[in-house]
């Protein structure tokens, strides 16, 4: 392993963190608040420490598998841990555990919070807040796109581990080129989105940062009461809209951009993810008509977005869903597992793996019936060997043990079950709220130290997508 | 890039992330300097004028009740004392106008104690009004508490604006902190960054070069040395192996 390669390819991350700072810094100096020192201070660190690796290593195009791993995964740690100084800097509710998890939660778009009082924060702060779950947005597809040309093996692991077989299949071009589909997808749905909030009559500020989190889905709002906050259908709609398509392949959305809208539906993927939230806003209507809303209208708009902002791993809120009837709660934490689609910024097990779980239970049920017959798993015409489905089912045991087991950490300390267990599915997909006391207008502050320590852990486990980080951790061994 | 460019930016941006975090720290705790003088001056001036300004009333209350019972010297005596104390607290209040809102309650007191003055500053010894109870409570009482209700708001306005500056002073002196424990941890992780950078492309290929000339000056046979930079370790090695070839030359046409 070459560390000054780490340190090269690292350093071009913490750059990109820099202009972010940047522009809030200048943010900041527009509203001459308190975060504009604290900003500036952090923008110079990570520019000089980005810099810095780029002035001594010449560039390489020979990059090793460790190296590929450590690269991304060092990425992502030192991200959150430069995104952490502006916070502790500024101070007020930020000690150190607090400002490292919400700097996790920014970078892995998962959107908890542990901030009481979100617009006490100077707009700057608030912005940087935004940027965050932006550049973690598309810093996940960059990174593991843009490295792959020159990471051989180790990118085709990584490119594995992010994305499933079947969303890589949807990327139907050179990886160069790919990349080039799912930047020009993310900004164009960012901007697409901030025009639509400002025709509805949000400032620009709260237009941008409210399109950061949609399309990266976060879910960090500068408003206390998220998107209810503006009491607007129309404003509702529009975020509606753009969690959904944030939350399908972003391949199958350029294909239907450029002429090819049947593709969406051609793929059972996007149908079982849009017919799954049919059916999750449906029931959930049927379950918190009456007891919490009295009319069908208010009912059906406060379960579509609930249940369309989990089932994306956004986690915005309209309303307190932790005070809804325990079935409804139990669809969402359903949904707090699943997420969306592979190859979108979502978090979570994903789609692909749910409908490639069910395949390949389906088939496991046909071959006890009919022990001699040879049957393969198949999605879309792909046909998926045994070695895909074991990775898979693996995958998919082993994060809801790491969901149990911070669960488990999480009750030691104190913390109720409810909270604890939908607190660590929701920080382990990356979509935010979950129930009891860290509701959808609740936040984490109340978590204790320890406990916001491993809600982080959970949350880069579930962004690095489990088998990303265990990797790193055991490089040593690794041959 | 050279060999001394890089190593003076190594130095250049440890220096810029001690300097700025220096200028910060100062700006913040000449900040925090001015928070406290303005707490001192904005605020503590004007509570020390509000409480003046009750003593005062509490007295000339006192006062008047002692001209309704008949006693006119003590009564004005002390009337004449509470007078002046309040009209130097008002004095200190009305030169002090600094909060929004201030200025207002600061009017509302002038208007409140003239009407309160008038009831008194008339004689009430020997007069329908001494010993008349119902007067005192209708007229000299209301118009007592209506002027110690204004002063009052004022110095609840100061107490609020004092807690306000001093919450902001805590802010402030933790930004003042702050940039120094940041640059320290900072300075520090880039000073190993930067030893290791030193150590592996401009240490590692010296001392390499160096035993390859010493490999060649026992074997004869130069080592080849890999130097990944192009700056002045790269022309040292290649000035290294003309020399050698030079040496080689010279000795076989021996």
């Amino acid at each position: 392993m070459r560390p000054h390669i780490i340190f090269r390819y690292v350093g071009i991350v913490l750059l990109l963190n820099a202009v972010f700072l940047l522009i809030s810094c200048v943010i900041s100096g527009f509203n001459s608040d308190s975060a504009f020192f604290p900003l500036l201070y952090t923008a110079l660190i990570s520019a000089l420490f980005g810099i810095f690796p780029l002035i001594f290593v010449p560039p390489t195009k020979q990059i090793h598998n460790k190296e590929g791993f450590t690269i991304v995964v060092l990425s992502w740690l030192l991200s959150c841990l430069f995104g952490v100084i502006p916070y502790v800097m500024w101070g007020g509710e930020f000690s150190l555990a607090n400002a490292w998890f919400e700097s996790v939660s920014g970078f892995t778009t998962s959107g908890s919070s542990i901030i009481a009082d979100i617009e006490v924060l100077p707009l700057g702060l608030l912005f940087w807040r935004s940027a965050t779950h932006w550049i973690g947005g598309i810093g996940i597809i960059i990174f593991v796109l843009a490295a792959l040309p020159h990471m051989g093996r180790a990118g085709m692991i990584l490119y594995r581990t992010e994305m499933s077989s079947l969303a890589v299949d949807n990327f139907r071009y050179r990886s160069q080129k790919t990349m080039q589909i799912l930047l020009v997808i993310y900004v164009g749905l960012t901007l697409a989105e901030t025009i639509s909030l400002l025709v509805c009559g949000l400032s620009l500020f709260d237009a941008v940062t409210h399109s950061f989190a949609t399309i990266a889905t976060g879910g960090f709002s500068p408003k206390n009461a998220s998107i209810g906050s503006y009491k607007s259908v129309t404003v509702e709609i529009v975020v509606i809209v753009f969690m959904i398509l944030s939350g399908i392949h972003f391949g199958l959305l350029f294909a239907a951009l450029t002429g090819k809208p049947s593709e969406l539906w051609k793929s059972s993927i996007v149908r079982y993810y849009l017919v799954a939230l049919a059916a999750g806003v449906t029931v959930v209507t049927i379950s918190i008509h009456g007891s919490q809303f009295h009319t069908w209208t208010d009912a059906l708009r406060a379960a579509a977005f609930q249940v369309i902002s989990i089932g994306t791993s956004t986690g915005f809120a309209t309303t307190d869903s932790s005070i809804w009837p325990s079935f409804a709660q139990l669809v969402m934490i359903f949904f707090t597992l699943q997420c969306a689609c592979a190859g979108s910024t979502s978090g979570g097990i994903k789609v692909d793996r749910i409908v490639l779980f069910w395949k390949a239970l389906v088939k496991r049920i046909k071959k006890m019936q009919h022990p001699a017959a040879v049957m393969v798993v198949k999605i879309n015409s792909v046909s998926f060997d045994d070695d895909v489905v074991e990775m898979n089912i693996l995958f998919i045991s082993f994060y809801v043990s790491i969901v149990f087991l911070s669960a488990l950490i999480l009750t030691i300390f104190g913390v109720d079950m409810l909270s604890a267990f939908s607190g660590s599915a929701a920080t382990m997909g990356n979509v935010g709220p979950g129930f009891g006391t860290v509701g959808s207008m609740s936040n984490f502050s109340q978590i204790p130290a320890v406990g916001k320590w491993v809600l982080s852990a959970t949350m880069l486990l579930g962004r690095l997508e489990i088998f990303g980080l265990i990797l790193f951790v055991t490089a040593k061994s690794w041959k | 890039m050279g060999l001394r460019s890089k190593i003076l930016a190594g130095f250049l941006i440890l220096t810029m992330m001690l300097v700025v975090a220096g200028i910060w720290s100062i700006y913040e705790l000449t900040r925090v300097g001015t928070s406290v003088q303005k707490l001192l001056d904005e605020n503590y001036k004007s509570i020390n004028a509000g409480k003046m300004m009750i003593e005062a009333l509490e007295r000339e209350d006192s006062a008047v009740l002692l001209l309704l019972s008949g006693k006119w010297e003590e009564g004005r005596s002390i009337l004449t004392s509470g007078d002046e104390l309040f009209q130097k607290g008002f004095a200190i209040a009305q030169s002090n106008v600094t909060i929004p809102g201030e200025g207002t309650y600061v009017g509302e007191i002038e208007a409140k104690y003239k009407a309160y003055k008038d009831l008194w500053i008339k004689p009430i010894v020997d007069t329908s009004k001494e010993g008349n109870l119902e007067w005192y409570f209708q007229e000299v009482h209301q118009a007592f508490q209506g002027v110690k209700l204004s002063v009052g708001k004022l110095v609840n306005l100061n107490d609020e604006t004092m807690y306000q500056t001093a919450s902001e002073l805590k802010g402030r002196a933790h930004r003042a902190v702050m940039p120094g424990i940041v640059a320290i941890v900072a300075a520090l992780i880039f000073t190993a960054l930067f030893n290791f950078f030193t150590n592996h492309y401009v240490i590692s290929p010296i001392i390499r070069t160096t035993k390859a000339v010493q490999d060649f000056m026992e074997t004869g046979q130069l080592p080849t040395v890999q130097v990944e930079t192009h700056d002045e370790l790269l022309d040292l090695v290649s000035s290294v192996q003309r020399l050698v070839a030079q040496v080689r030359t010279a000795e076989a046409s021996k």
